[in-house]
This record gives structure tokens, C-alpha cells and sequence, in this order.
């Protein structure tokens, strides 16, 4: 098979030094880090590259859409002090003309240390099934509880998103993310299951929309649960923690969680005709 | 082994008979006859007509498949039959024969769930180890990958299933549904040369297609491209189908330019959430199977999204993408090499069956 | 003190050094002003309000907007220069974007940039055409400095961010981050 190449960096990135680091290919968009205008500080850079399978007038329509409106949602979120990461420049108009231009996008943000909540929860279920045989009970319990410390964190940050007018639309554990708090140390309990402690941090707005209905905010919470549920079956169980998390910070929660359930109802029931 | 597949969950009647040979070698597909009920332009196949048409068919084209295998009845291990999801009327037509043979021949019974059959075809015919699939026929829209013995779905129609946006839409413009409405539309489609604002509604990797169509059919109301008439000038225009190709845009839209952005937008956001879920779960193959995978242009548009990230695309003729029997007998012999059966009092059949309902034994 | 002019090389912009240079107690912005208006090239400068400015990340974040639409042929206005002063507006509106950000005859604090756009433009250059015709005390162009400066009412207010908490004198203050956060993304977004 040919191997793969990324696409080249759009200008003005491809001058800068030390050139910018691929993270990853997301479904549509190249995450690389780099620096900030303040080159001892350093940035996540977000590229959308223009997706040459679809029309391009609808492509880019929906680039220059996705990225703007991942940006307006950002600066909201900043204004309204949720944790996010902060926009630092943005490109929304690509270069060159449609002919032989560059039809991307992109978006730099403050960058943000910790990792994904998905790789956390890989790393704690794959140490959960190595070591199962050597725990006790009171052992599985604390680990257990530290998930669920982690999904009610969760759970409240999404409640504060949503508190502010903005659902993510794309919610998944990898799209949230564990900062450690300032000064934490690394090893936290010294057995080699990961930490759980820090900021839980929103990412990824790409597909975000302001909204305050009860629909939105109740399929943003499914979508999350149905995430979980495909890809850490072992802390999907847990998933209610994370719903008091939610109920607790804000007053729309209730309403919110009402409508989850007819969200869910639907859900199994759209199970189709052949 | 051999295995009799039936399948009748939509308007196909599928009578397949497959081969999975003791020695460990590849299965060979014996037989693989289809017989396909067509209604009028502008309607839909309703469910007691299509339950007829099964019900009228299926002896026939038994008989036809194990001639075609040169298999006898004493040659047959078992009889899979969709169990779901589909429509009612036209499963319980299959059901019912399925049980009637079973009881005539003695053989035993393997309920099969119509999409895993779907998956288990195309991983057999196209050799595709792990595919993230995109299942999208005229009654489902699912992105589904396998993890720990279920195929999980990571995306879906929150609304209606593609094929049946294209079918309806093809049912305002008065298309023909012979072969197939989808595929006259794809047709169609390939006159369109200017693209038409239509919503494009991903949500996460879920998506909806209901306000396209509201809005795709407004289009074609507000134009005036409708009904009968319209359907035939298309036909006597198809000669000279040519004038049409350098009008300017914002001209007014032609039938053909409204099938191209329909096919563009559902496609687009088709790819779009397959794409999602290949970089969620970190794989490089995609499988497309169903009815509305037979589709050209998304098959195109999949392969671009696929070499992009460094993977390939996998996709099936009309043979094994259109709903058949053959399908419903790969996936039972894999159920039954486990030791799986459907005894007779259990032989139902059911609209609703999720994919990921399936516990798959035979994988790892 | 010879200069303070200080030449910055933008992150992703090396080709394009930037130099600026702040000043306190200006005693001839009318001056210089009517040399900006009179369209006098020797004259083509940002000339910032310093008081409206909150930090150097706010200052460098509009330079870097310029200079980026510069580069691709995207000005809105008549040049970097100006598009500079233009880029701290979170608005379209280029005449209030000088009103607000721009020189004024009141101006006590100020903050010049200039760009390398052409070889010719060396900090040297720069540094000895200011020396003489800014009448001023230069300062660092530091956050330190700015915060002495810098009018958070005014810009707070500039911004539409009057509901943000004003922020206090302590260091790695989380007010004064958040209020520049907004403020950066508010010069991003202009125009989207």
C-alpha cells in the first residue's frame, strides 16, 4: 500500500519554526501542536483541510461554516469562563482562489496539557482486567469510585457547557479532556492505575451549536452515552454518576434529563425496517 | 455444510444456497436468485403487496436455487431465514416457509438478523478483515464497527434511512421504480451539473435526513418538477440530454440537478460520519453494504475519503449489496458452525432487531 | 537609554519582522496624527492608543492578524499599518476602529508598530526616524508596563464585555486571563 502523507501545512505555517507537529488525522480535521504568537508558549493548531470527495461548493460552505462557528462557540464559552481551550487566530477564508487555492481552514487555540478522557478509561479498564484476579473488594471499590469521581466531573462540565448556551454536538471521551491541576504530581496512588484528578476540559466544537433547547442538550448527553457505551464497556455501568454530575450543576438539568429519556426511547426504537 | 438462506424482509425475495466446505476452504456461493417486487411509479411497495408477491414466489424459486446448486434436499444442513428487522407482513410470508420446509425436510432452523448478514456478505466477498461498515439501504442507515463479539453502531438515521429520502424523492419527481428508484435517480443524477442548498444535518456520528427531503421536495414543487408530466419530458429529453450542460448557475434547477444534490448532500454527510467513526475507532477499511451502497457515486466519494486516510474502500456488486439469500445463509452457517439453532418455537420474526442484539460467537 | 525599539520576529511570520516600540507622556501626538492624516509615507505607522491596549498578547494577536491578511492579499483597509489599528476593532467599522484604538490628539500613551514590508524598513531605520520625531518617554513593551497603562473600563467596554470581572493587580490573575482570552478571540473572529 502507498504510504500515507499528510497534506502540507496551509500558509503561514509552513515558515514556522520548528515546524508545526501532526498530533492527528481526525475525522476532518489535522490537529498538529506548535507555537503560540508567544513562541515559549506553545498552541494546538487545527487544520481543516478541504475534503476533496465532496462538491466544492458544499465543501467549502462547510468548512468555512465548521470552523467559524467552532470558533464563535469557543469565544462564547471564554467569555462565559468554561473551561475550553482559547482561540489565538483563526483562518476561515483559505487562499489562492477555488483553481489550484487552498480551500482549507484553520484555527489555533491555547494548547492544553492532560490527556484525553478515552485514554484514561482505556488505561483504567486494560489495568482493571490485568490485575481483577489480584483485588479485593474494598480495592475494586476505590478504583471503581474514582470512575465514578471522574464521570461526575465529566458530567458537570457538560452541564456547565450547556448552562452557557452551547451544545457540543460531537460529545465523546476523546473529545474530553484531564488537565492536571496545576502542581499535581503525577504519580497519584503509585498502582499504575491512571489519575483521575484535574480539570476536565472541552475540546473539539467542531460540530458545536448554540442552543438552549432540551432536545439539543438531551441528544448531546445521548450521543456521549452511546460513546461510552461503544468503547468502554466496562465503565458504561457508571454512566448514572455522571447524569448527577450533570443534574446538580445547573437549574435546566431536569428539564434536560427529562427529555434524555425520551431520546433514548427513540433511539431504540428507530431499530428500522429492513 | 450447506445452508438454504431466505430472505424477504423488504420487497427482494432472495433464495441463496451456500457451500462451506469441511476442508476448511473458501465458501462457495451455490446459488443466488433474487425475484423483486416493482410498484408503479410515484408509489411505494406496501406491505401486504409484497407479502403477496413473497408468498407467491418462494416455492418456485427454492425449487430454482437447489436445481441451480445441483444440490438435492438430503444434501442441506439447515434453513436460515431473516428473523428482522424488516417489514411484518412480507418476514412472516418467509417465516412461514422457512418453517414449512424445515418441518417437511427435517432440517434445522437458524433465525438470522438481516444486517449482520449484510456485514458477514461483504466481509466474505471482499476480504475485508475489520471494516468500520456503512450499512445504508432503504429501510437502515447504520455505522457500525465490531468490538468485543457485537457489531456496535456508532451511527445512525435519527429520522428515516437513506434509501428510502432517495425512493421518496423519486417517488415526487414520478421516477420509475424498476430496477430500483435509487438507482434511476443515480442515473439521473448524472445530467446534474448545479448544486442546490439543501440542509446538511450531522449530528455527532449520527445524521437526519427528513428535512433534506422536506426541503428537496419543496424545490421540486416550487420549480415546478414534479409528477407524471415531468417524468415523461424526462424520458423523451434523454436523448438530447446534453442542452442542459453549460447553463449558468442560479439558472433554474432541472430534475437532474436536484437528483445530484440530494445524491451530493446524503453522501457527503454518509462519508462524513463514516469517516468519524474509522478515526474513533482507528481503522482504515470501510465496508459498504446494502442496497444504497451499489451506488456508484457514493462508492467514489467513499474511495476518496478511504486513500485519504491511507485505507481502502470495500464494496460488493448488486449481488450481494442488494438483499439476497445468500447472505442470510453466510451468516447462519457462521451462527450454526457455533452451535446456534432456532427451534421451531422460537421461529418468529420481529420488525425490530437491532445489530448490536447479535451476540457474535463466531468472531474473536 | 538609545532606543527601545524593540524588532520581533511573529511566531509563523519570519519573514515579516515586526517592530514596536511604546511611549509614555507623549507631548506631540497632534503632530504626529496630522502626519498619518496627511497620508505622509515616511509617517506609515501603527499608531496605537497604548491606553486601549491590555497586553502584549493583545497587541501581537491584532499585528499577526494584519500581517496574515497582508500576506494574503486580504486588507480591509489602505495598509498593514492601518489594518492594524483596524484589527483590535472587534467590528467591521474601520473609521470607529481609528476612533477607538487610533491616535488622538489626548493621546498620553502610545504604541507604535511598524512592519518590514519592504527591505528597506530595518530596526536601525525605524529606530532613528522615531527617535526623531516622537516626543515621549519610551518604555518596555512589557505586561508589566501595560498594566499600568492600559484603560480596562474603556476596553472592556470597547469590547462589549462589560458583564467580564475586571481584573485585580495580582499575578497570573484569572480575570486578566479571561478578559485577554476574550479579547483575542474577539480580533480572530472579526469580520466572520
Amino acid at each position: 500500500m502507498e504510504e500515507f502523507k499528510p497534506p502540507p501545512l496551509p500558509s503561514p505555517f509552513n515558515n514556522t519554526t520548528p515546524p508545526p507537529a501532526l498530533l492527528t488525522q481526525g475525522a476532518e480535521a489535522h490537529l498538529y501542536k506548535t507555537i503560540s504568537l508567544n513562541p515559549s508558549i506553545p498552541a494546538a493548531l487545527k487544520v481543516r483541510p478541504s475534503k476533496p470527495y465532496r462538491h466544492p461548493i458544499l465543501d467549502r460552505r462547510l468548512t468555512r461554516q465548521r470552523i467559524t462557528s467552532e470558533a464563535r462557540c469557543l469565544a462564547k464559552l471564554i467569555r462565559e469562563g468554561v473551561s475550553v481551550p482559547a482561540v489565538l487566530a483563526l483562518d476561515w477564508e483559505g487562499h489562492g482562489g477555488t483553481e489550484g487555492g487552498w480551500g482549507g481552514a484553520w484555527l489555533m487555540m491555547e494548547w492544553i496539557d492532560g490527556p484525553v478522557v478515552r485514554v484514561v478509561l482505556e488505561q483504567w479498564e486494560a489495568w482493571m482486567k490485568q490485575n481483577q484476579g489480584s483485588l479485593d473488594s474494598s480495592q475494586i471499590e476505590n478504583e471503581e469510585a474514582r470512575v465514578r469521581g471522574l464521570l461526575r466531573k465529566m458530567g458537570s462540565a457538560i452541564g456547565v457547557l450547556h448552562k452557557a448556551g452551547v451544545v457540543h454536538g460531537d460529545l465523546t471521551t476523546s473529545n474530553l479532556m484531564l488537565r492536571p491541576s496545576a502542581g499535581a504530581s503525577d504519580a497519584v496512588d503509585g498502582t499504575g492505575s491512571p489519575s483521575m484528578e484535574g480539570d476536565v476540559v472541552l475540546i473539539d466544537f467542531g460540530l458545536a451549536s448554540q442552543s438552549n433547547q432540551d432536545e439539543d442538550r438531551a441528544v448531546d448527553l445521548y450521543v456521549l452515552e452511546r460513546a461510552i457505551g461503544s468503547t468502554h464497556p466496562r465503565s458504561e455501568p457508571m454512566f448514572g454518576e455522571l447524569i448527577m454530575g450533570y443534574r446538580d450543576s445547573y437549574k435546566g438539568a431536569v428539564s434536560a434529563l427529562k427529555r434524555l429519556e425520551d431520546v433514548r426511547m427513540r433511539g431504540r426504537k428507530r431499530s428500522m425496517l429492513g | 455444510m450447506i445452508a438454504i438462506g431466505m430472505e424477504g424482509s423488504a420487497n427482494k425475495l432472495g433464495i441463496g444456497i451456500m457451500l462451506h466446505p469441511k476442508d476448511g476452504s473458501p465458501p462457495q456461493v451455490l446459488a443466488n436468485i433474487r425475484h423483486t417486487y416493482v410498484s408503479p411509479p410515484g408509489e411505494g411497495f406496501l406491505p401486504k403487496d409484497t407479502a403477496r408477491h413473497h408468498r407467491s414466489w418462494v416455492v418456485k424459486l427454492v425449487k430454482q436455487a437447489l436445481k441451480e446448486a445441483k444440490v438435492t434436499v438430503d444434501d442441506v444442513d439447515c434453513i436460515c431465514f431473516t428473523k428482522g428487522p424488516g417489514m411484518g407482513a412480507p418476514l412472516q410470508s418467509v417465516v412461514i416457509a422457512a418453517r414449512m420446509l424445515s418441518l417437511l425436510w427435517g432440517k434445522e432452523l437458524v433465525g438470522v438478523n438481516h444486517c449482520v448478514g449484510h456485514i458477514e456478505m461483504g466481509r466474505l466477498i471482499t476480504g475485508a478483515t475489520n471494516p468500520v461498515v456503512l450499512y445504508v439501504s432503504g429501510g437502515n442507515t447504520q455505522v457500525i464497527a465490531y468490538s468485543s463479539q457485537r457489531y456496535r453502531i456508532f451511527g445512525e438515521t435519527l429520522d428515516m434511512a437513506v434509501g428510502n429520502c432517495l425512493d421518496r424523492f423519486a417517488r415526487t419527481l414520478h421516477i420509475s421504480n424498476d430496477p430500483a428508484p435509487g438507482y434511476n435517480i443515480e442515473q439521473l443524477a448524472k445530467q446534474g451539473k448545479q448544486l442546490v442548498d439543501l440542509p446538511y444535518v450531522v449530528k455527532g456520528m449520527d445524521c437526519s435526513f427528513s428535512g433534506i427531503l422536506a426541503a428537496i421536495d419543496g424545490l421540486a414543487k416550487q420549480w415546478g418538477l414534479g409528477g407524471e408530466e415531468k417524468a415523461r419530458e424526462d424520458e423523451q429529453k434523454t436523448a438530447d440530454s446534453t442542452t442542459a450542460a453549460d447553463e449558468s448557475l442560479e439558472s433554474k434547477p432541472t430534475r437532474a440537478d436536484l437528483c445530484f444534490s440530494l445524491q451530493e448532500t446524503v453522501f457527503s454527510m454518509l462519508v462524513e460520519i463514516t469517516e468519524r467513526a474509522m478515526a474513533h475507532v482507528g481503522s482504515k477499511q470501510v465496508l459498504i453494504v446494502g442496497g444504497v451502497g451499489s451506488n456508484e457515486r457514493l462508492q467514489e466519494m467513499m474511495g476518496i475519503m478511504a486513500r485519504d486516510r491511507g485505507g481502502s474502500v470495500y464494496a460488493t456488486d448488486e449481488r450481494f449489496c442488494i438483499d439476497n439469500g445468500i447472505m442470510i445463509a453466510q451468516a447462519g452457517m457462521l451462527a450454526y458452525g457455533t452451535g446456534f439453532r432456532t427451534p421451531l418455537s422460537e421461529s418468529t420474526c420481529t420488525q425490530r432487531f437491532r445489530t448490536d442484539e447479535v451476540f457474535v460467537k463466531w468472531r474473536d | 537609554m538609545a532606543s527601545s525599539l524593540e524588532t520581533i520576529s511573529l511566531s509563523h511570520l519570519p519573514l515579516m519582522p515586526v517592530h514596536v516600540a511604546l511611549y509614555r507622556n507623549i507631548q506631540n501626538a497632534a503632530f504626529l496624527k496630522g502626519q498619518l492624516l496627511a497620508g505622509d509615507t515616511e509617517f506609515e505607522y501603527a499608531f496605537i492608543d497604548a491606553s486601549m491596549v491590555l497586553s502584549r498578547a493583545h497587541a501581537t494577536a491584532a499585528v499577526f492578524r494584519a500581517v496574515n491578511d497582508y500576506m494574503h492579499n486580504r486588507l480591509k483597509s489602505r495598509n498593514v499599518h492601518s489594518e492594524i489599528v483596524f484589527s483590535l476593532n472587534p467590528t467591521n467599522n474601520i473609521a470607529e476602529s481609528f476612533r477607538r484604538f487610533g491616535i488622538t490628539d489626548s493621546t498620553k500613551d502610545l504604541l507604535v508598530v511598524k512592519v518590514s514590508v519592504s527591505p528597506e524598513i530595518t530596526h536601525e531605520s525605524v529606530a532613528a526616524h522615531l527617535e526623531s520625531s516622537v516626543q515621549g518617554t519610551p518604555v518596555l513593551f512589557d505586561d508589566q508596563t501595560l498594566s499600568e497603562i492600559s484603560d480596562i473600563n474603556k476596553i472592556k467596554k470597547a469590547y462589549k464585555l462589560g458583564a467580564l470581572p475586571s481584573p485585580t493587580a495580582k499575578e497570573n490573575d484569572e480575570a486578566k486571563q479571561r478578559l485577554e482570552n476574550s479579547l483575542l478571540s474577539a480580533i480572530a473572529l472579526r469580520g466572520s
